[in-house]
């Protein structure tokens, strides 16, 4: 992973600062259109393959936003967010199948015990400081993924399946419908958004890119630095254990490599990282390149086993990197000044 | 006002969406009866999908053109119940990531209106795979992913001509017995090695309690990480506990590092017996060379079967052509899926999934008719051919040769190896 650059990240949180309520209304208002938008776009496409691809593009936004929060907004790094989000698909799973209980409420309950994990590692890794604590959430990531691998109750290598049954709201379990699934991630997607939206305008909102820009100087103005890292952290992994288990539900089977592999945990930060780390839109433009990107290609150039879609993927990342370290959302940045000095 | 940059990502996403509405490509005459293949054909498994692919089209090459060949389907051209039409593999890749296996299954099911699912090697896929199948009432035919919980889960539309894991272990004691009654004071402790997914999971657990039952000692039972960069520690524990017989499951990078390492530090068992896998992909054999001399693999197919299958050389021969190697117990199990699939389909007269279905389920093919040792094909309720006799196999002099039961022996067993 590069560094980002402190200067111009500092400079972007500097002008989120100083953009006013009314810009603030019109990002709102933006996202709510585009929301609105999104929700239309079912009305067109009945393809189940498309639907597929829309889907998974909303959870990885939700997902990679909910990283944001954490790795965005108060700088902490993780590339372990898999475990969050192996917690919640399994949560949400375990307790249907044994406990006969609502996924609803497997997803909620997902959420709380991982943001309870995610404070209790917390507690130990939030001493360490820049890359050791991006090394630990790997370690620790992995670490889980082993304890899963070989738990026999929660079946273990095995993985668990969700049992065959009638099309219902109340499991959120749809045979060949896929419109449900889309609507819920949809708006899993604008709570994520809106959660961002709130952070850059609330007291801890300022005080985790403070954390972020130079944890010193803000501890010596008064910020509490471990209690904003903690802060984000568990709101980090209540959103993307939600998203495990919407995932559980979506596939209907999980096994640990599926949930808790690394792989997870690369694709939760690389649309935020690609769209631009610790701003509203960056994980969306991210996960709308991205996702349709990586299926598209395998989809319809995967097929020959020459792995030629991977390299066309991989050499796209490299390219974005490479011409705009900061995301791609400063790409619209660029002529922002101008309007910007004229309001 | 829109700069440069603006206007090539709104036109690469623009050109993105296109894409996705578009139909999908190569599309041909309305009389091919599309069959949805899914394989990984990137990633880890890579090796396994590119070599399903060659065992596949040639058995379609077989189903399509005329060909002198004691297989049903061979002679005449294409399906002759729907009036010669031809069979049309449509290869997806599943990266073995189930998510991906169920989104390419949908899509070949919806977008391709394939008329069945055939797959997928890992069993983690199969599982989300037959699900679809299921929702979509076409059948799927499971070629080699042998979980055993694949066939137990009451799916209509699931079937499996090869065997399942636990058919393969009970043969593997039966042969430990045998090499308990031929060679006394060998094979009385036995030590498990098996990597940490579902198929050495599911491996272990039937050897442990097969080993219980029949009063084998388990002198270590050794779990590792799949795909692990060293094995030393766990080659070390094995030395120490000096078991007869080390049972092995084991993909292929695991299986070379198994070996190298067991050389490395000096060990050598009577003998080892290898749950396939890793262990007879080509990639294996010659990383490794001599020093598989001896290893012992379950089977259910053996190239020296030739001299009781007579379709196996002329098949083999076609195989070889494509691919520029033998078939193995994988590529023969592919090959075979297809070729019973392709059969139920004509038999059926039809392409709808309930009429294929109802077709594979009324399959009754004499061993004869296959390339394999099996007895016959012959699905059960749980869409499990019963019929299979797994063989034992032993490598030496450059190839795998049959030396389990005695009756189907081409080579007499070199035991104990040390």
């Amino acid at each position: 992973m590069r560094d980002v650059p402190p200067n111009p990240s500092t400079s972007l949180a500097d002008r989120n600062l100083a953009a006013s309520s009314s810009s603030r209304r019109r990002q709102l208002l933006v996202a709510l259109a585009a929301t609105a938008l999104a929700a239309c776009v079912p009305l067109g496409v009945s393809d189940v393959y498309a639907m597929n691809v829309m889907i998974l593009t909303l959870m990885y936004l939700a997902l990679s936003q909910s990283w944001n929060v954490l790795g965005g907004y108060c700088g902490q790094i993780s590339l372990g967010h898999a475990i969050y989000f192996g917690i919640g698909a399994y949560a949400t799973v375990i307790v249907y199948l044994k406990g006969g209980i609502s996924p609803w409420i497997g997803m909620v309950v997902g959420g709380v015990f991982a943001s309870w994990i995610a404070l209790a590692l917390g507690y130990f890794c939030f001493r360490l400081a820049g890359h050791y604590y991006t090394i630990a959430t790997i370690v620790i990531a992995e670490a889980a993924l082993l304890l899963v691998l070989n738990w026999e109750w929660a079946g273990a290598a095995l993985g668990l399946q969700l049992p065959f049954g009638p099309d219902s709201w109340a499991t959120l379990q749809f045979g060949r419908n896929k419109l449900p699934y889309f609507y819920f991630v949809l708006a899993l997607s604008l709570l994520t958004w809106l959660i961002a939206w709130w952070i850059e305008g609330a007291r801890w909102g300022y005080w985790w890119r403070a954390v972020k820009d130079d944890a010193e100087a803000a501890a010596s103005l008064g910020v509490s630095i471990f209690d904003s890292k903690m802060a984000a952290s568990a709101i980090s992994a209540f959103f993307t254990a939600v998203a495990g288990g919407f995932y559980a539900l979506f596939v209907s089977y999980i096994d640990p490599q599926s949930v808790f592999g690394f792989q997870i945990s690369l694709l939760i930060t690389l649309p935020a990282v690609l769209g631009g780390i610790g701003t509203l839109w960056g994980p969306a433009v991210g996960a709308v390149l991205l996702i349709p990107l990586g299926e598209l290609t395998r989809s319809y150039i995967g097929g020959s086993g020459s792995g030629t879609h991977l390299i066309v993927y991989g050499a796209l990342i490299v390219v974005i990197s490479l011409l705009r370290p900061e995301g791609l959302v400063s790409l619209f940045r660029s002529s922002k000044p101008a309007r910007g000095a004229q309001a | 006002m829109l700069n440069r940059r603006d206007l090539l990502v709104s036109s690469a996403s623009a050109a993105l969406i296109s894409a996705a509405g578009s139909p999908a490509f190569g599309q041909s005459s309305v009389e091919d009866v599309k069959i949805g293949v899914i394989y990984p054909f990137t990633g880890s498994g890579a090796q396994v999908g590119v070599d399903a692919r060659f065992a596949l089209d040639t058995a379609a090459d077989i189903i399509n053109e005329a060909h002198d060949i004691d297989l049903p389907l061979a002679k005449g051209k294409g399906l002759s119940n729907l009036g010669g039409a031809k069979v049309r593999l449509v290869y997806a890749d599943h990266q073995a990531d189930p998510q991906k296996g169920r989104s390419e299954a949908e899509r070949l099911v919806t977008q391709d209106s394939v008329a069945a699912l055939l797959g997928t090697y890992y069993s983690s896929v199969a599982a989300v795979v037959s699900q679809v199948a299921e929702r979509y009432q076409l059948p799927f035919v499971a070629a080699e992913s042998s979980s055993p919980s694949l066939h137990v889960k009451g799916l209509k539309y699931f079937f499996r001509p090869g065997p399942h894991d636990e058919m393969y272990s009970i043969a593997m004691f039966d042969f430990i017995k045998h090499v308990q009654q031929k060679f006394p004071g060998t094979g009385a402790t036995v030590a498990l090695f098996y990597e940490d997914t579902l198929f050495g999971n599911d491996t272990s657990k039937v050897q442990k309690r097969l080993a219980e039952e029949q009063k084998v000692e388990v002198v270590a039972d050794i779990k590792y990480r799949a795909n692990s960069p060293s094995l030393s520690s766990e080659v070390q524990l094995l030395k120490s506990k000096n078991p007869d017989i080390i049972l092995a499951t084991s993909y292929t990078t695991d299986a070379i590092l198994f070996v190298r390492t067991m050389r490395e530090l000096g060990f050598k068992p009577k003998g080892i017996i290898s749950q396939n896998g890793g262990f007879i992909e080509p990639a294996f054999l010659s990383a490794v060379g001599e020093h598989a001399n001896g290893i012992i693999s379950r089977a259910s197919f053996v190239l020296d079967l030739a001299t009781k299958r007579p379709s196996l050389k002329a098949v083999n021969d076609l195989f070889k052509k494509r691919s520029g190697k033998d078939l193995n117990d994988n590529t023969a199990r592919e090959f075979m899926a297809l070729i019973i699939l392709a059969d139920a389909i004509n038999r059926a007269k039809s392409i709808k999934g309930p009429d294929i279905e109802a077709a594979l389920r009324a399959t009754d093919m004499p061993g004869a008719s296959t390339i394999m040792p099996w007895d016959r094909v012959k699905f059960g309720a749980d869409g499990q051919n019963s019929s299979i006799k797994p063989v034992m196999m032993q490598y030496g002099d450059g190839e795998y040769r049959t030396v389990w039961p005695e009756a189907l022996a081409t080579r007499p067993l070199k035991w104990p190896l040390t």
